[in-house]
């Protein structure tokens, strides 16, 4: 085990499939049996996976610790490292570094409603929480899922989506802005509808990741349902490069994104100065 | 302890001394600037004024490398790859001669981040370790001097390992640690007529005049925080080249990037700088500190409000905050366009004053 942070585990990837035209999983385990067997992580932690040569960057580990046959990337295909990812297939090797920063606060969310509410690839952190209360089901109380996307071809995940929304012990609401033919669910943005649903605050916490303006909207859409502050937990991004605090590029005042999240509620956001 | 002397006429030889223990960065004069170079001989130390850049290259260098790859093709599957990694080679124990006691404090400012924020680095950790500070202690303030408004002073001690002062013919040495002590047990004591001025000016340090009190710096940094106005003025003539950054003591953040030859390549870490627009920039185009204000303001608020916050005065609340900077002016100095750090913090506090 190497005492250099910035020392990578070689890893291999064992899978790989399209979510969107833009967005692909990966599913990678590390080389070492051992280290694979004693990785621990809590939902919401992030990786830094490595492509030797390109360079490395941040995504959030969108399996559960509670199935850790592999750990689970979804990526979009936006930048350097982005695209040279997604030319990579099963046996490929690749670096990964973690897990970093903080998670979600499982254990304080116990007993409660919990509302997730994702855009686009904003699920994939959503997808690590929700599946790790699934698989301890009894300690959470009614669950709810609002996801939307630009179409339904950018909706994630969408062979899980059917098969949540077919459980009986969850409720799954879709919505795209625009629809094909064969869409049978709801029209319209994800703000909208949460208001529609008129989510209750009570006894509630409510989880949102998307694109930021979704985000911003989500929130006003929150707060006027009745959710306070302490109730709504997002996670946030930024440019990363070190994910151990000491690069300096992830600061928000004088937090880091990277160590002191990605999760914030909106109470210690608003606590931040505002440069989002 | 007994002062040693170090005569100007053997400060070449001397160096050469230490080269042949430690690697040692010595000041030379190259065109208009003072910079750090690893020793080679014939080099002439110009201890005269406080070199252009910071010394803090021996601590965070430049460039250096974090990791190595390299691919190799698997023989009984050609389509298949394998890569090996290697850690990088430890650094050498090195001397730092001819910095100043504000770029001395800056050690100290560099351990907060990469010792005592909560990772350790441990390439830092290492260089740290045997890295001895052969300081020049200042005979005068320059006008764009400030050491003395963050708590720092022109023969300040702290961060040292021997402290120079200039007497007639040569230097008095003082150690002020057990390593800087065995770096100059060679030297001669120094003569009675060195002491005695060593005496006189330890009595009567260079006076650097009145400094106005900064304790309310980070509060009024917050309370100006969203007046974009205000920060649109103060960036007004900022370039965003990063000279300022490049140049400071205390400045650390870094960029990680990926440097490949054919099957193999380096992980580097390099200097950074916040006042560039790709500092932040995502791979969705979003861009959190999208102007030269929004930049110039995250640099002035890390030095004088986020660090403080970070790392409070011993003292408490009426106490003079530590902040990220030394006051060594080099940021003032080499600005190509007279941005004023000092003017800025100065505006801050004025503007929170106004009702």
């Amino acid at each position: 085990m190497s005492l250099n942070p910035y020392m990578p585990s070689l890893a291999t990837i064992i899978e790989t499939f399209d979510e969107t035209p833009d967005i692909k999983t990966f599913r990678v385990v590390l080389n070492d049996e051992a280290a694979m067997r004693a990785f621990r992580f809590e939902p919401g932690q992030v990786a830094q996976l490595s492509v030797f040569g390109t360079g490395e960057s941040t995504f959030v580990i969108c399996s559960p610790p509670t199935r850790m046959d592999y750990l689970q990337f979804s990526v979009m295909r936006v930048g350097e490292l982005t695209h040279r990812l997604h030319t990579l297939r099963e046996g490929d090797p690749i670096g990964l570094r973690g897990p970093l920063g903080n998670h979600f606060d499982h254990q304080g969310m116990k007993g409660k409603d919990i509302i997730f509410v994702g855009g686009g690839l904003g699920l994939a952190p959503l997808r690590t929480l929700l599946l790790y209360m699934l698989d301890n089901r009894a300690d959470y109380g009614a669950i709810t899922l609002i996801y939307g996307g630009r179409t339904p071809e950018h909706l994630c995940f969408k062979g899980e989506l059917a098969e949540w929304a077919a459980r009986g012990d969850m409720r799954v609401e879709l919505t795209v802005d625009n629809p094909d033919k064969l869409w049978s669910h709801r029209t319209g943005v994800v703000p909208a509808v949460l208001t529609d649903l008129g989510v209750s605050p009570q006894n509630a916490v409510a989880v949102t990741c998307g694109p930021p303006i979704m985000i911003r909207f989500t929130i006003q859409a929150l707060a006027k349902l009745g959710f306070t502050d302490e109730q709504i937990v997002t996670t946030l991004e930024r440019r990363m490069k070190c994910g151990v605090g000491l690069c300096g590029r992830c600061n928000i005042g004088g937090k880091f994104v990277c160590v002191d999240g990605p999760v914030f509620t909106q109470a210690q956001l608003k606590e931040l100065p505002q440069e989002f | 302890m007994v002062a040693r002397f170090l005569a100007t006429e053997n400060l070449s030889a001397q160096a050469a001394a230490w080269a042949r223990d430690y690697r040692l960065l010595a000041p030379v004069r190259e065109g208009q600037a003072v910079v750090y170079r690893p020793w080679a001989n014939n080099m002439h130390p110009f201890l005269g004024r406080p070199p252009t850049a910071s010394p803090k290259e021996a601590l965070l260098p430049q460039t250096e490398n974090l990791l190595s790859f390299t691919y190799r093709k698997d023989h009984e599957d050609l389509t298949r790859t394998e890569v090996f990694l290697a850690e990088p080679v430890p650094s050498e124990p090195t001397v730092v001669l001819g910095l100043r006691p504000c770029d001395a404090r800056g050690r100290k400012l560099l351990d907060r981040v990469f010792l005592e924020r909560g990772v350790v680095d441990p390439l830092y950790e290492k260089r740290r370790k045997n890295t001895l500070f052969i300081t020049v202690a200042c005979e005068r303030m320059e006008n764009t001097c400030f050491c003395h408004w963050t708590g720092g002073g022109p023969t300040s001690e702290e961060g040292s390992d021997v402290l120079l002062f200039a007497v007639a013919g040569g230097y008095a040495a003082k150690a002020l640690t057990g390593a800087g002590e065995k770096l100059i047990a060679a030297l001669p004591e120094a003569g009675p007529a060195a002491q005695e001025e060593l005496a006189a000016k330890l009595a009567t340090p260079a006076e650097p005049g009145p400094a106005p009190d900064l304790r309310q710096a980070p509060q009024r940094f917050l309370e100006a925080f969203d007046d974009m106005d205000f920060w649109m003025d103060e960036s007004a003539r900022c370039l965003s080249c990063g000279v300022c950054t490049y140049l400071c003591p205390t400045c650390s953040c870094f960029n990680i990037t990926d440097e490949n030859s054919g099957m193999k390549g380096k992980r580097l870490r390099t200097w950074d700088t916040c006042m560039s627009a790709q500092y932040t920039l995502e791979g969705s185009g979003h861009n959190p500190r999208v102007s030269r204000a929004h930049r110039l303001r995250n640099r002035v608020g890390h030095k004088f409000c986020y660090h403080p916050r970070e790392f409070p005065a011993p003292g408490g609340e009426g106490a003079q905050p530590e902040f990220s900077c030394t006051g060594c002016g080099r940021c003032i100095k080499s600005c190509p366009v007279s941005v004023d750090i000092r003017r800025i913090v100065l505006d801050l506090l004025e503007k929170g004053e106004r009702p």
